[in-house]
């Protein structure tokens, strides 16, 4: 992809020398960050580290889904609606490009906006703010069209076939504007979290953003085709209301919406003006008035980074913040090796970004899930069934996070364990466990456990314990049964074995305790007495990962 | 001495957020001198150097490198003057010829010549072998030695160092103290920062201390030795305060015990 860029790019080299940029700079740039990039994984785009090889395998896997997501979607509501009635199917598909871009932008690329390796390494040569950030926009733009132009391809097609070429072309070139103007607004936004937020809470922030987005995403893909129903929502008549003006995707559509019908009034003429103009206005603003800002404001990220000494003094910590972790540590574990554990895989997961990133937005995203297939689906929802098959997938992210825990970027610190006289490295490995059971696991199921007892009543607390009980039980099996690494001991790519595999066997296994659980509920008090059996089913699983040798673990 | 600076400070004060790290530093450095810049931790020794390359405009004084203010002229000043960061950052994925032909087009440097003399200089520091071999199986003197041809290879007027020795082996660090001794004898100015002081006593003609943004001394070694002869360490322990590291080590033990 990248010599097609650097194609493009010198066609484009007038236009760069008038925004004021030194060419060659740029396109230096612009290359090694490609080059870069193919390198490295992509850090969600790709989920769980695939791990891509010279070419860029998973951002192309990638586009080729976006390719038929936004074929299919073309499809169902671009081919069916009357000349005079494209206005909203438009309108959606257009959403449906921004709301991909804006979340690309803020997911992936927010390391590249917001890259801070740049300060030390491009802001000490002879790089004017202007070129730097041109060149950050250029890259970034790259990636962005090329997603824009998968999602919209079939659309493309469907209007050209329709509406004839011109439709198409203008499909084309509104569906590239759109992700300009997206790059606008993500600017503008994170210029706008920068000027109220301080510099070192901003990734922090950001990071918390990510996740929502990554929820909403996932979320989407779920909900999008639910919400549409062809028949009602869409074909509707369009009735023009004046913040209409306010809402980019409108302007898009109601720009193709002129050559569709093809109609030239002065709402389509506006509609056509906003479209052309907005993008280029906000090209023009960001390189006028945000470079400087911004680079400055990048530039502070680092500075501000300096150790803060804390308000509290050491003497002070020692006696009086005695704090959750440490109550909890002292509740739950044993020996002082599982309490260290405990305390240091709480604090991580606290705090890690990437461990956040990977799986939060996976527990938040099983909640909603669940949610909404419960209200969604007439018949398999209301089932008495559901509420089992909710409990027993839930667990599945949960497994996933314990998946995490020996991922860290920071995977060198693990010498310590080497290091240190530990005989039995289970002790640690049992302790960090815990932390995840505690932290993440029982508030997950609380919440979980709480909706399903408003939804299908208070009579299910003992399916509710059962599911708990036997998750933890896969929990266990499942950290027994897989490669066992110290926590946060092992840098990413080294994770990428037999994931399928090991998913599937876990599907089986999920799937027949489930159905013997199913199985219970039709015997008196089955339930109940299968919670004992259960927890002493767990009891000596974990007494059995607690007695992991150093001849079981892998060393990163 | 009367020759015009070429790297000239004025009451220059600079802080982050509320807290000052420098309060009012005044230097003047004449060409081919090399200048030993040092300092304890946190003494504001590459703010010095990042407000000097023209990294950081928002400080309060006045700053001119090469007789042009930084605060105007940051570019031209940043084609002529050479940087080597402390902290060893490099984009490490990239092979060293890739990020050197990087760094050169920066300077728009041709990248015929950026490859011969990239080629030359990495055959010097015997990392010829690795060529086209990605950073990230590097260890900290290979990438120390790339980051050092990277600050070098457009052939700059002034040179500042920051830790330039950092992770070397005993054969490198020969060969860059002779370098840097060279550059200074072809009439480039290097500002060299370090803790290393038996390495600054050798190789600076002037030495500079700064402490909690003060300068506190400046001068050659031997102007220094002159006050009290004794040894740039126990010079520097005397002068930035923190004298008496025998009783401190003492109860460093003392609590190991415990």
């Amino acid at each position: 992809m990248t010599p097609i860029i650097l194609w493009l790019l010198d066609r484009l080299r007038p236009l760069f020398r008038t925004m004021g940029a030194d060419y060659g700079q740029l396109r230096a740039i612009v290359q090694v960050k490609l080059t870069m990039d193919n390198r490295r994984s992509f850090v969600s785009l790709g989920r769980y580290g695939k791990q891509s090889e010279e070419t860029n395998n998973s951002f192309i896997r990638i586009l080729g889904i976006y390719m038929l997501v936004g074929g299919f979607i073309a499809l169902g509501i671009l081919s069916f609606p009357e000349q005079d009635r494209m206005f909203f199917p438009l309108t959606l598909q257009f959403s449906y490009t921004m709301a991909l871009c804006a979340m690309t932008l803020i997911s992936d690329f927010s390391s590249v906006i917001l890259d801070s390796s740049d300060n030390q390494i491009i802001l000490p040569r002879p790089v004017s703010n202007r070129t730097l950030w041109l060149a950050r926009v250029v890259h970034i733009s790259s990636y962005l069209f090329t997603i824009a132009l998968s999602l919209s391809l079939g659309a493309i097609f469907i209007l050209s076939n329709r509406f004839g070429a011109l439709a198409g072309v203008l499909m084309l070139v509104l569906s590239l504007l759109s992700a300009v103007l997206m790059v606008f607004l993500t600017n503008v936004f994170y210029l706008v979290l920068m000027r109220f937020i301080s510099e070192e809470k901003l990734r922090e922030v950001i990071n918390y953003f990510q996740i929502v987005m990554a929820i909403l995403v996932y979320g989407g893909y779920q909900l999008l085709p639910r919400l549409m129903d062809p028949k009602t929502r869409l074909t509707q008549a369009f009735e023009h209301q004046w913040w209409h003006y306010l809402v980019p995707p409108m302007w898009m559509a109601g720009a193709v919406d002129t050559v569709v019908r093809p109609a030239i009034d002065q709402m389509h003429l506006i509609f056509l003006a906003l479209a052309f103009i907005a993008p280029f206005a906000g090209l023009w603003f960001m390189n006028r008035f945000l470079t400087s800002d911004f680079t400055q404001k990048l530039s502070g990220l680092d500075q501000e980074s300096r150790p803060v000494v804390s308000a509290v003094s050491a003497q002070e910590t020692r006696q009086t913040r005695v704090g959750w972790v440490e109550r909890f540590a002292d509740w739950f574990t044993t020996n002082p090796l599982e309490r260290a554990a405990f305390a240091f895989t709480w604090r991580v997961t606290g705090r890690d970004r990437k461990f956040k990133l990977k799986t939060y937005p996976q527990l938040g995203f099983g909640l909603a899930y669940v949610v909404v297939m419960s209200i969604q689906g007439q018949t398999f929802g209301s089932s008495s069934f559901f509420y089992l098959f909710a409990l027993y997938f839930a667990s599945i992210y949960v497994m996933v996070a314990h998946y995490q825990l020996g991922v860290s970027d920071n995977y060198r610190a693990a010498w310590v364990y080497g290091s240190a006289p530990i005989r039995e490295p289970g002790a640690i490995l049992s302790g960090s466990l815990k932390a995840l059971i505690i932290k993440l696991l029982t508030p997950f199921y609380l919440l979980l456990s709480a909706y399903i007892l408003y939804r299908y009543g208070t009579d299910k607390i003992s399916d509710v314990l059962l599911a708990f009980c036997n998750s933890l039980v896969m929990l266990v099996s499942s950290a027994l049964l897989s490669t066992r690494y110290m926590p946060f001991s092992t840098a990413q790519d080294a994770l990428k074995q037999n994931i399928t595999a090991r998913g599937l066997l876990i599907g089986i296994v999920l799937g027949i305790v489930g159905f013997s659980h199913y199985g219970l509920t039709f015997v008196p008090y089955g339930v109940w007495l299968a919670i004992p059996v259960s927890i002493a089913a767990f009891w000596l699983l974990f007494n059995q990962y607690k007695k992991t040798g150093w001849d079981q673990v892998v060393m990163g | 001495m009367n020759m015009t600076p070429i790297i000239q400070l004025n009451d220059l004060y600079k802080s982050y957020g509320s807290t000052p790290v420098l309060k009012g530093i005044n230097l003047n450095v004449s060409p081919g001198q090399v200048v030993g810049y040092i300092g304890p931790n946190g003494a504001g020794k590459s703010t010095t150097i990042k407000i000097l390359i023209g990294m950081l405009p928002d400080y309060a004084g006045e700053a001119t490198v090469l007789g042009m203010d930084v605060k105007t002229n940051s570019l031209e000043i940043k084609r002529r003057i050479g940087y080597v960061p402390e902290n060893a950052a490099l984009y490490d994925t990239l092979t060293p010829m890739e990020y050197l032909q990087f760094i050169g087009q920066l300077y728009g440097l041709e990248t015929g010549q950026i490859e011969r003399k990239a080629l030359d200089l990495l055959r010097l520091f015997q990392l010829n072998d690795y060529t086209n071999a990605r950073m990230t199986t590097f260890s900290k003197g290979m990438r120390q030695k790339v980051l050092l041809i990277s600050g070098l290879l457009h052939n700059p007027d002034v040179i500042f160092l920051d830790e330039p020795l950092s992770g070397l082996d005993a054969n490198a660090v020969v060969l860059v103290k002779e370098i840097i001794r060279q550059l200074a004898n072809s009439g480039k100015t290097v500002f060299y920062s370090s803790h290393i002081m038996d390495v600054v006593e050798k190789i600076s003609d002037r030495i500079i201390i700064i402490n909690q943004g003060q300068i506190i001394a400046d001068g050659t070694f031997a102007e220094l030795q002159h006050q009290r002869p004794e040894s740039l360490e126990q010079l520097f322990a005397e002068l930035t305060g923190s004298e008496g590291q025998t009783g401190v080590a003492e109860e460093f033990i003392h609590t190991l015990k415990n």
